[in-house]
């Protein structure tokens, strides 16, 4: 077999990845893992019956209805029911509840007599997901309740009932999530974390099967079988890689969109193009940082910190355009960025491609970066100094 | 005993002090990280999300409806579309992120008594820039809604005006802990408990991969290990402590100061109540060390498990909605319950007795995984050490 040249670079990198357990638990278990766990864990789409308590301070008729309409709703579960404020706030400070709905003392009375009493609710804000679900059950409960009033007040003074009851809600807002009509959860998590997952691995790996060629000083003879060439060497020691990672965004694309059945409103084709891009665009910024730091070290750091950070300010979450500035600009720097706009308009929105071009010129962007490192990668590469 | 647990201690410390991987994890990961985090976030709140309107009524009351919509916090009208069309041209140039289509007739519907209905298509891609568009929404809607009823009722029946003379019921609503809602706020405090667990199992791990290299390669003896294994870990163990006592301060006092995160809890309760969690996490970095066989595979290994910690810790997707599976593995970490009772104290004001609910299964935990690093330690660590050549240069 011959020594040098881009097929035998080839065989040796398969042969480098075979060998090290480490590189099997990086291309298939962690991330897999990750995709499942994603996934599996918010299979319900939202955290529904979030265990609350009732304060009631009454104990008449009108709150212990107030009770069971409250209790016979979906999210809610109460679990508890506190005979004062403090226990109720020690139960939530003990983590038992998120919530509480607090009737006042003599509430009944109050009501009959036109002295309007006050409903109060609390949530535990401290957890946002289950204290946003709680809030929207208790005002909703809370309105209803006052709704109910109204209508006996009218009916109390003459008034016909039936007629009275679109003056309750004179305006409605329609408002509609589209392509996410019942906001679950894992279609906002799944599409942007688990791509991102994959985004830091493959920092990882690029940076790491890069970097132990120079750690080893195997890199001398690496560039040898290349003929001097780096781009030969690099493109031959990373072809192996790129084809596992493209199955694996391949895999994941399927498993988002067709195994899990998240929104797909667009064309395959496009997705499919994206995720292939994606996964050399996150090669190209890997090559591109271990060029810039060429250090197996101080190169997995940088790539650890960002694939890290990503997950937060390429706003999966927390939209960029409320983030400072100076901040929101470094979404723009991260592949993952491109790839999640590309599926809001590709699969989620399933626009127009027109809307999408200029998301795929970015990915060549990145795709061409690593030329304007090669010479540091080459002049390293030929006298590896390890620091450890 | 003591004077082998002294000698493991003090030349724990030159090894940190040797290793910049190690010293990049305990000082610079739990120092500049919070901060970049909590920056990211800082803002805590999505406002001023933008807004297009289709009007097709152009009522007065429709004006009014978009005017107070544009009024409220959560959105902004940055203008009106023709039609359906233009609108979602925008929409999909990302230029707006909801629609309000209000249709013909709008306002002779509310004169004549009846409901008048208004639809707001909102994009989904985020679910806080949806939320605020419902909040807006409903707040908006009610409190013009209520308008409305008050004069329909003055109108039609004098006398419950009587009765009802404004609001009949008012309802008040007070969010707890993290009281002005924020992101940061939300988010932050569990996100440091977790880089605290995080920086103790990459730094041991890191520690571990130092013994199995070449110390040609490093250039110092990254072998740390007395003949009682128990003493080495201890040693170890108590150096790691001493370095990490300004960082955890740093990490849960000064950085929620920095930032005006929620800050009710005592800090001597929370040191005491973190003490556990260190100590689980450091038997984990141990364990840890068992498949690290250089330094450099622990950020392959296990920066990504982050992800999953985070997920498991209940702080997006809370515990009593996971399977029972999932439940028990986020049993056995231990940022889920230091980040669960640090919340707690720190956000909600709760004493280390009423977080007791966390701090016994840290205990359990850190038990669990001292035995479970002891025999990693014993009978796989160990045993790959003696392969060392001695007449190699030890650490200076």
């Amino acid at each position: 077999m011959k020594t040098t040249g881009f097929r035998a670079i080839f065989v040796r990198s398969v042969l480098q990845m075979v060998r090290r357990p480490i590189y099997w638990a990086a291309f298939f278990i962690l991330p897999l893992f990750t995709f499942l766990f994603l996934a599996n864990l918010m299979e319900n789409g939202l955290p529904d019956k979030v265990p609350a308590a009732m304060v009631d301070r009454d104990g008449s008729s009108l709150s212990r209805s107030v009770t069971q309409n409250l209790g016979g709703m979906q999210m809610v579960d109460l679990v508890a029911e506190c005979n004062s404020f403090t226990e109720a706030r020690h139960k939530m400070q003990e983590g038992e509840i998120f919530g509480y709905f607090l009737i006042p003392e003599n509430y009944q009375s109050d009501l009959l007599a036109g002295r309007k009493p006050v409903i109060t609710f609390y949530t535990n804000m401290t957890y946002f997901v289950p204290a946003s679900l709680l809030f929207k059950t208790f005002k909703t409960t809370a309105l209803y309740t006052k709704a109910g009033l109204a209508m006996s007040v009218v009916e109390s003074v003459g008034g016909n009932a039936v007629e009275a009851a679109p003056m309750l809600l004179p305006i409605n807002i329609d408002s509609r999530a589209i392509h996410n009509p019942g906001l679950n959860y894992a279609v906002y998590l799944g599409n942007s974390f688990i791509p991102c997952t994959l985004q830091l691995m493959i920092l990882l790996i690029t940076c790491f099967s890069l970097g132990q060629e120079i750690k080893y000083g195997t890199s001398v003879h690496l560039l040898g079988m290349a003929r001097g060439s780096i781009v030969r060497a690099l493109a031959a020691k990373l072809l192996p890689q790129t084809i596992i990672w493209i199955v694996i965004a391949l895999f994941m694309e399927s498993w988002l969109f067709k195994i899990n059945g998240y929104p797909m409103h667009g064309s395959w084709l496009w997705i499919t193009l994206s995720e292939i891009m994606f996964v050399l665009a996150c090669q190209g910024m890997a090559v591109f940082l271990f060029g810039v730091l060429p250090n197996l070290r101080l190169s997995l750091s940088i790539c650890a910190l960002t694939g890290i950070l990503s997950f937060s300010i390429a706003a999966f979450s927390f939209p960029v355009e409320s983030m400072y500035p100076s901040i929101g600009i470094f979404s723009w720097i991260l592949p993952i960025r491109y790839n999640f706009l590309i599926y809001i308009d590709q699969a989620l929105d399933g626009v127009h491609i027109y809307y999408s071009r200029i998301w795929f010129v970015a990915y060549i962007v990145f795709m061409l970066l690593p030329l304007t490192m090669l010479w540091n990668i080459k002049r390293n590469m030929a006298r590896p100094v390890y620091a450890p | 005993m003591i004077k082998q647990l002294f000698d493991v201690y003090c030349r724990e410390f030159k090894l940190v002090l040797h290793d910049p991987g190690i010293i990049l994890f305990f000082i610079f990961l739990p120092l500049v990280y919070p901060i970049i985090y909590s920056l990211i976030y800082n803002p805590e709140q999505v406002r001023d999300v933008k807004m297009v309107v289709v009007d097709n009524d152009r009522s007065s009351i429709s004006r009014e409806l978009v005017r107070n919509l544009d009024a409220t916090q959560e959105a902004r009208v940055i203008g009106y579309a023709a039609d359906l069309n233009e609108a979602r041209h925008a929409m999909a140039d990302k230029k707006c992120f909801s629609i309000l289509e209000i249709p013909d007739g709008f306002g002779r519907k509310i004169g004549r008594g009846e409901q008048a209905n208004a639809a707001l298509y909102c994009e989904a891609s985020l679910l806080l820039r949806y939320r605020g568009f419902l909040m807006a929404a409903t707040n908006v809607s009610q409190a013009m809604g209520a308008e409305i009823l008050t004069e329909k009722i003055d109108r039609i029946l004098p006398l419950a005006e009587t009765i009802t003379d404004g609001d009949l019921m008012p309802i008040e609503y007070r969010p707890m802990g993290n009281i002005q809602s924020g992101f940061d706020s939300f988010i932050m405090p569990g996100v440091l408990i977790l880089i605290l667990q995080q920086c103790i199992i990459l730094a041991a791990g890191m520690a571990g991969g130092a013994k199995r290299e070449n110390p040609r390669l490093t250039g110092y003896q990254g072998v740390n290990e007395m003949p009682s294994v128990a003493m080495t870990m201890l040693g170890q163990m108590l150096c790691y402590g001493t370095i990490l006592i300004l960082p955890v301060i740093y990490l849960v006092h000064y950085v929620p100061l920095m930032f005006s995160f929620p800050m009710e809890g005592n800090l001597w309760e929370i040191l005491i109540f973190l003490l556990p969690m260190c100590i689980a996490s450091c038997g984990i970095g141990f364990m840890f060390q068992g498949i690290v066989w250089e330094r450099e595979s622990v950020f392959v290994l296990w920066v990504v498990t982050s992800i999953t910690f985070l997920f498991l810790s209940g702080l997006t997707w809370p515990r009593y909605a996971m399977s029972a599976g999932w439940k028990f593995i986020s049993d056995c970490v231990p940022a889920t319950w230091g980040l669960e009772g640090f919340i707690k104290m720190n956000t909600n004001g709760a004493t280390l007795s009423q977080v007791r609910s966390c701090y016994i299964p840290l205990w359990i935990l850190s038990a669990i995984y001292m035995v479970g690093a002891y025999c990693v330690q014993r009978w796989i660590v160990r045993p790959t050490l003696f392969h060392q050549d001695p007449a190699l240069p030890t650490v200076k």
